[in-house]
């Protein structure tokens, strides 16, 4: 046995015991898997202390394997989730570790400042934001030549542009799902709860539903029944000229439609443009997980600059990192662009546990509202009423 | 003086048995209620201390900077039972203090010091959310227990904010184990004196009736017993708890006296408390019964052993002597050992389904009865215990009608009404399931008819396919205005129907899909079921003249039977569970109208987070099915032996 | 019922036939329609506005605009899909083997022996089914994963599938049993046969059709299920074809095109299976073997 040979030898066993594996769990298939990995793959290559690995998931079993698996231990070290659920798993323990103590205010600073507060749970941060969706204006160019910035324009152009009797729409967005309508419902200072106390009859939450209605009932620029096949299928067949929607709508345009993207208007009667709820995803740290100084130089990087911006430029993600809006190639995108000057004009969707409570009986309220069978006042109030009771049981002091 | 040969042997050893079982179970719950008792003791000592320290060190970092902080401490020091003391201040994540410290203070934690700055975070926001919400439902102290060691963390506020913490260990004097090794060696002893007795109990020949009188002495004497047992047990309790109550009040006093003579040493401006803030629960409530120099105002709650524990120590201990007494350990056994065979067949099925259904099952018992929600997992199940009151909440409830501005409606969140629409859902589901496939396996087994196999391999497809994409699709198929149904109906000059509008016909969606998911398996058994019977039936039936009717009547129905009940037991039970196509079709619209029990409970469990009432809803579905089941089986005679 | 049927009658049984199964594969179709469409939507009948009746004909009839078969490609080279059916394959078949034969011990003992808790047992099996599993995924989780060791493993799964699919085949053949005649054996104890080989060699043999249905059935059991699946396995290796599926659910886009097409995919071998049981249900079956 020669020397080259044994310390050969040892190179590998020392190597067997440097390297250390941090599992990542995430739900993104095609383009986004690719980038990740890809992502992760450089990662590897920048250090040798420990060997990053993913997991994929699909989307419906992540939060349930999440649920079942971290408390017990035998959980990822690092996963990829939007803000939803971040309140449910802080409340119910062993889930998510909290980064206040890692987070430099370099690191704070570099996030843009909803994608953060979207991560931030009772004032501490359990995320690193990687990536936002929101809604936007998506227009058809052929039709609008420059798009509308406030609501007068905006209602004067659609309804110029609207034919009922041809199913054709100036406007056409999923008002009736409370997503949609959240961004009206911000634009008048409402939400669906204040100080963790549920506001869904708020006079503010009222009167946006009333500004709905005016659109939807006096304006008649609205269809009716807006399901996301009918939004999809009108602007398409260019019958809508606008539509309010996300990133994941761009997909679905038609290659002969020539679209735009523009922010979403200012609404003149609540003196505020339309604030659209942010959904963020996050990289989370496992609280079991024995790698957390690791794994959190680990989604530092993924959220750097570098990490992020790779998700930027090969699978289009809209980085959460704010410093990636200043080079050139991703400024002067125009879609990325308009997404990064809608987030001024956003709010975080709230990421308490009890948001799951408020959607069914919000739905409700919402479907009874279109239907007419109930004013925005009777409708809101019935809701608010099985919001607080649900709440009510939950939160019993023990 | 009773004699012992008048007691008869299984008696004797039944006696044995049931008196070392409720003994040992009560001498457990004595122990248990004394390791609380200590633990609640320790706990109130510790938290007294840690939230004196933390009074005057609000105070000091208030006037002087936390100059004085190390004077201050050091009395504290003296406590034997003190192991460490930390002090931390959350902005700039500052150690103020640290006894153990050997560098200068303060100084920003290491990062393997990341979990205590995490717990001092974790009560700045539990307290925040406390106002927030206007309840006490978090916990504003912390306290963990490891073995022979307690931690405190009290925390440090500054108006209405939790700034800081103070963190303490101390020692914890050991409880005892509940048996000494004197008991060991004597339920040994009793152990192989059974052993001896057992063995020769089960050689024994079955005694001819059963011998209640030696039974009812035994009875008699295991109650006397127990009483006996108990009376001293009560004593013993007795006793320690007054020492650990006293335990307490010296504490609060002896950190009262020092923080006057601190305050008078150092020279500063701070008051004693004028009301007790030291001796708290984990929400930081005044325990009550001291006042603010630790004097006892009103006395110590006295918990010790509960009635209902001691009913239930007798009960086991009596059924015990029941079941050895009157000979049906003896029988059991027998039993056991002459049907070696069945069992050993059936066994390994059984023992699969003891493993991974059972288990949960009881795991769900369990959960039914506790308060069990997403803010309080880490709680033991007898600190969240409250009995039956979920049940009564979901079976007392008949607010099954609200009157509204619009007249009577109908409150579709009522469990009577969702019961209502889960049974509709059942029985006609399972009834287009059942005659469908029958019907079609009828004509598929009709002699001589020509494409069988591939009107076959087509009407499996229904159920070939993953059920996902195809409820996905009949949902379609219903849509408003893209559906095929009212694209259909607008063919022949209808009007399009709003399907997901009105209760009734949501309603119908779900049973479509469903029934067109369930047919291909009822026609599978069925053609199963039909290859059991004989053609030979037929041709005599024939040449007795049976019409077709009647051979169908009284040949093949009755022979299917024996495939037919159980599968429509079973589809009857997953029917009534039948998760997705609910969830996916109609998804409980309108108004949640057309939800059925168990998408009830899903999203009582995942939606509300609340376990415990979840689990209760789960145990009323599986008591329902379990009634359903036990007529069924027992009209249709289906479980019996063919021999 | 047996016995000959007139001309007319087959025929109209035929009609009755082409009529339902029309029907009943109609939805069916569109997963073909969609999965040959090369497009995502899962949108079914669209129509101009004033549509004629012609229109409305050719919205509702499932065929695709421009058939492709993109989206077979894509479902096949973008994910491992093929070992994904494999490992589905072996996860069913184990699951299938298992139950099926511990259901046919437990069965003949139900059938055949007169013991002390026949009936309880047999309800148990029955009862088991009826505390909704819905609620259950965390217990099971830690049962299997955690006490077991059998996360990340195909006999985790095998021993949840089977635990599913056993107490209905129990029942099944339980009753078939019943159906055979019990002279044969009595007659081979005479012979002076065991009871293994009276099982193995005269039992189950005779037993065939309701064995067919209850294998198919076990099959079925494990090979669309979707959640347990994916919350036991840690490495994409193992995934099941329902995983795989999943994966084109996503939480804004779902890519039904693909979803479609593997799930035509994922329904082949259940096809096949079933014609492979087909074997056992043909009709008119008579052996000495089934009591009269």
């Amino acid at each position: 046995m020669n020397w080259t040979r044994l310390s050969l030898f040892f190179c590998l066993v020392g190597s067997l015991f440097a390297q250390d594996k941090l599992v990542v769990w995430h739900a993104y298939r095609g383009a986004e898997r690719i980038a990740f990995e890809k992502l992760v793959d450089q990662y590897n290559q920048t250090q040798p202390a420990i060997t990053v690995s993913t997991l994929a998931v699909p989307y419906d079993a992540l939060a349930d394997k999440i649920t079942a698996a971290v408390p017990r231990g035998k959980g990822p070290d690092v996963f990829i989730f939007a803000q939803d659920r971040l309140g449910g798993w802080v409340e119910s323990g062993q889930t998510v570790e909290p980064l206040d103590f890692f987070l430099e205010d370099e690191t704070r600073e570099s996030f843009l400042p909803v994608t953060l507060q979207a991560m931030t749970y009772k004032d501490s941060v359990y995320g690193l934001p990687f990536n936002y969706k929101m809604i936007v204006m998506i227009y058809n160019k052929k039709l609008i030549q420059k798009p509308p910035t406030t609501s007068t324009e905006l209602v004067t152009v659609a309804q110029q542009l609207t034919k009922p009797d041809a199913g054709q729409f100036g406007l056409a967005y999923s008002f009736n799902d409370f997503f949609y309508h959240a961004a009206l419902m911000n634009a008048f200072g409402g939400g669906v709860f204040s100080q963790s106390k549920p506001s869904l009859n708020s006079k503010p939450n009222i009167e946006a539903l009333n500004y709905l209605m005016k659109w939807f009932r006096q304006d008649k620029i609205l269809p009716e029944d807006p399901s996301v096949a009918l939004i999809t299928s009108l602007f398409n067949e260019g019958k809508a000229a606008m539509v309010f929607s996300g990133p994941w709508f761009l997909g679905e345009i038609e290659s002969g439609i020539d679209y735009g993207l523009a922010p979403l208007p200012y609404i003149e009667e609540a003196k505020s443009p339309m604030k659209p709820w942010v959904t963020v995803e996050g990289m989370f740290i496992t609280a079991p997980s024995k790698h957390k100084e690791e794994a959190y130089a680990f989604i530092q990087y993924a959220t750097s600059k570098t990490g992020a911006g790779l998700m930027a430029r090969e699978a289009f993600q809209l980085p959460a990192n704010a410093a990636i809006y200043q080079e050139k190639d991703i400024a002067e995108n125009p879609t990325l662009s308009v997404f990064r000057k809608q987030l001024d004009a956003s709010v975080a969707m709230p990421n308490l546990a009890e948001m799951t409570m408020m959607w069914s009986p919000a739905t409700t309220a919402m479907n009874t509202l279109c239907r007419g069978t109930d004013t925005p006042q009777e409708a809101m109030d019935a809701a608010q009423a099985k919001l607080v009771e649900a709440i009510g049981k939950l939160r019993k002091a023990q | 003086m009773i004699r012992i040969q008048s007691l008869s042997l299984p008696n004797l050893v039944g006696l044995l048995l049931a008196a070392l079982l409720a003994l040992g179970l009560i001498r457990w719950f004595g122990n248990q209620t004394l390791k609380a008792d200590q633990h609640a003791a320790q706990v109130r000592r510790a938290v007294i201390s840690a939230q004196a320290l933390a009074e005057g060190v609000e105070g000091l970092l208030d006037q002087d900077q936390g100059e004085h902080l190390a004077d201050w401490i050091t009395p504290w020091l003296q406590k034997p039972e003190l192991e460490q003391v930390r002090i931390l201040r959350l902005s700039g994540a500052q150690l103020l203090y640290d006894n153990r410290e050997t560098a200068s203070l303060p100084r920003r934690l290491n990062k393997d010091e990341k979990d205590f700055f995490d717990q001092a975070n974790r009560l700045k926001s539990a307290r925040q959310s406390n106002i927030d919400e206007g309840l006490k439902r978090k916990d504003e102290i912390e306290i963990s227990v490891l073995p022979h060691q307690l931690q405190v963390c009290a925390p440090l506020v500054r108006e209405d904010k939790v700034v800081g913490c103070v963190w303490a260990r101390l020692n914890t004097v050991p409880a005892n184990p509940w048996l000494s090794t004197l008991q060991v060696v004597f339920y040994a002893l009793v152990a192989a004196l059974l052993f001896g007795l057992l063995h020769g109990l089960l050689g024994q020949p079955k005694s001819a009736g059963k011998a209640w009188k030696p039974f009812g002495l035994a009875s008699a004497l295991l109650l006397v017993l127990v009483g006996v047992f108990v009376v001293l047990n009560q004593a013993a309790l007795n006793s320690q708890r007054q020492k650990a109550s006293d335990s307490v009040h010296q504490t609060y006093q002896s950190e009262y006296d020092q923080f006057v003579q601190g305050v008078a040493q150092l020279g500063l401006a701070l008051d004693p408390p004028a009301e007790n803030r030291w001796d708290v629960d984990s929400v930081l409530r005044p325990i009550g019964t001291l006042d603010a120099q630790g004097h006892l105002v009103s006395p110590e709650l006295s918990s010790g052993l509960s009635f209902r524990n001691l009913v239930l120590c007798f009960v086991a201990g009596w059924l015990i002597l029941i079941f050895v007494g009157l000979g049906y350990a003896q029988r059991l056994v027998r039993t056991l050992r002459e049907n070696r065979e069945a069992y050993l067949f059936v066994s390994p099925a059984i023992l699969a389904m003891l493993v991974l259904v059972f288990f949960p099952f009881l795991f769900g018992v369990l959960l039914s009865f506790t308060d069990s929600t997403i803010y309080n997992t880490d709680k033991a199940p007898s600190e969240i215990w409250i009995g039956l009151q979920n049940f009564k909440e979901i079976l007392f409830d008949f607010d099954i009608m609200t009157r509204t501005s619009d007249g009577m409606v109908i409150n579709f969140d009522n469990f009577y009404w969702t019961l209502g629409v889960t049974i509709a859902w059942t029985v006609i589901n399972v009834f287009f399931g059942v005659t469908t496939g029958l019907i079609l396996a009828l004509i598929l087994n009709t002699k001589n008819f020509a494409f069988k196999r591939i009107y076959r391999v087509f009407l499996i497809l229904p159920w070939a396919i993953p059920n996902y994409i195809t409820a996905l699709i009949w949902k379609g198929m219903f849509h408003r205005q893209f559906g095929v149904i009212n694209q259909v109906i607008q063919m022949f000059g209808g009007e399009p129907v709003a399907w997901f509008d009105g209760v009734f016909s949501s309603f119908m969606t779900g049973v479509m899909t469903n029934s067109w998911l369930s047919f291909p398996f009822m026609m599978v058994m069925c053609l199963g079921g039909l290859q059991a019977i004989s053609s030979d039936m037929y041709e005599a039936a024939r040449l007795d003249g049976a019409s077709r009717w009647q051979q169908f009547r009284f040949i093949t129905l009755p022979s299917l039977k024996i495939v037919l009940i159980p599968a429509i037991i079973i589809s009857v039970v997953w029917t009534f569970n039948m998760f997705n196509i609910i969830f996916l079709v109609s998804a409980g619209e309108p108004g949640g109208a057309t939800e059925i029990l168990i998408t009830k409970a899903y999203r009582i469990a995942f939606e509300q987070y609340r376990y415990g009432y979840a689990a209760a809803y789960s145990m009323v579905i599986f008591f329902i099915l379990l009634v359903y089941g036990y007529f069924q089986v027992k009209v249709s005679k289906a479980t019996e032996a063919h021999v | 019922m047996s016995g000959e049927l007139s001309k007319k009658a087959h025929l109209g049984l035929h009609l009755f036939m082409l009529v339902f199964t029309f029907l009943a594969t109609y939805p069916v179709f569109w997963v073909f329609a969609i999965a040959f469409s090369g497009k995502q939507t899962l949108l079914l009948a669209d129509v101009n506005e004033n549509p004629t009746f012609l229109d409305r004909l050719r919205a509702v009839f499932p065929w695709p605009e421009h058939p492709s078969f993109q989206s077979f490609i894509d479902v096949l080279s973008d994910q491992p899909f093929a070992r994904w059916m494999l490992n589905s394959l072996i996860v069913a078949g184990l699951t299938t083997v298992v139950s099926v034969f511990l259901a046919c011990t437990a069965a003949y003992a139900f059938s055949r022996f007169k013991f002390p808790g026949q009936r309880a047992g047999l309800m148990a099996f029955m009862v088991s089914q009826m505390f909704p599993g819905t609620l259950m995924m965390v217990p099971l989780y830690i049962i299997v994963v955690k006490y077991l060791g059998l996360g990340n493993t195909w006999w985790g799964l095998v021993l949840v599938y089977t635990t599913t699919a056993i107490p209905f085949c129990v029942w099944m053949l339980k009753g078939y049993f019943d159906t055979i005649s019990i002279e044969i054996e009595e007659s081979a104890i005479l012979d002076g046969a065991s009871r293994a080989a009276i099982f193995f060699q005269i039992v189950l043999p005779l037993a065939k059709p309701a064995i067919a249905v209850t294998a198919l059935f076990a099959f079925m059991t494990g090979w669309n299920e979707f959640i347990l699946a994916s919350i036991f396995m840690e490495q994409e290796t193992l995934y099941t074809a329902p995983v795989g599926l999943r994966f084109f659910v996503g939480k804004y886009s779902q890519l039904w095109g693909y979803f479609a097409a593997g799930s035509i995919l994922v329904s082949i071998p259940v096809v096949v299976m079933f014609m492979f049981t087909q074997k056992f249900l043909v009709s008119g079956l008579t052996s000495g073997g089934i009591k009269g």
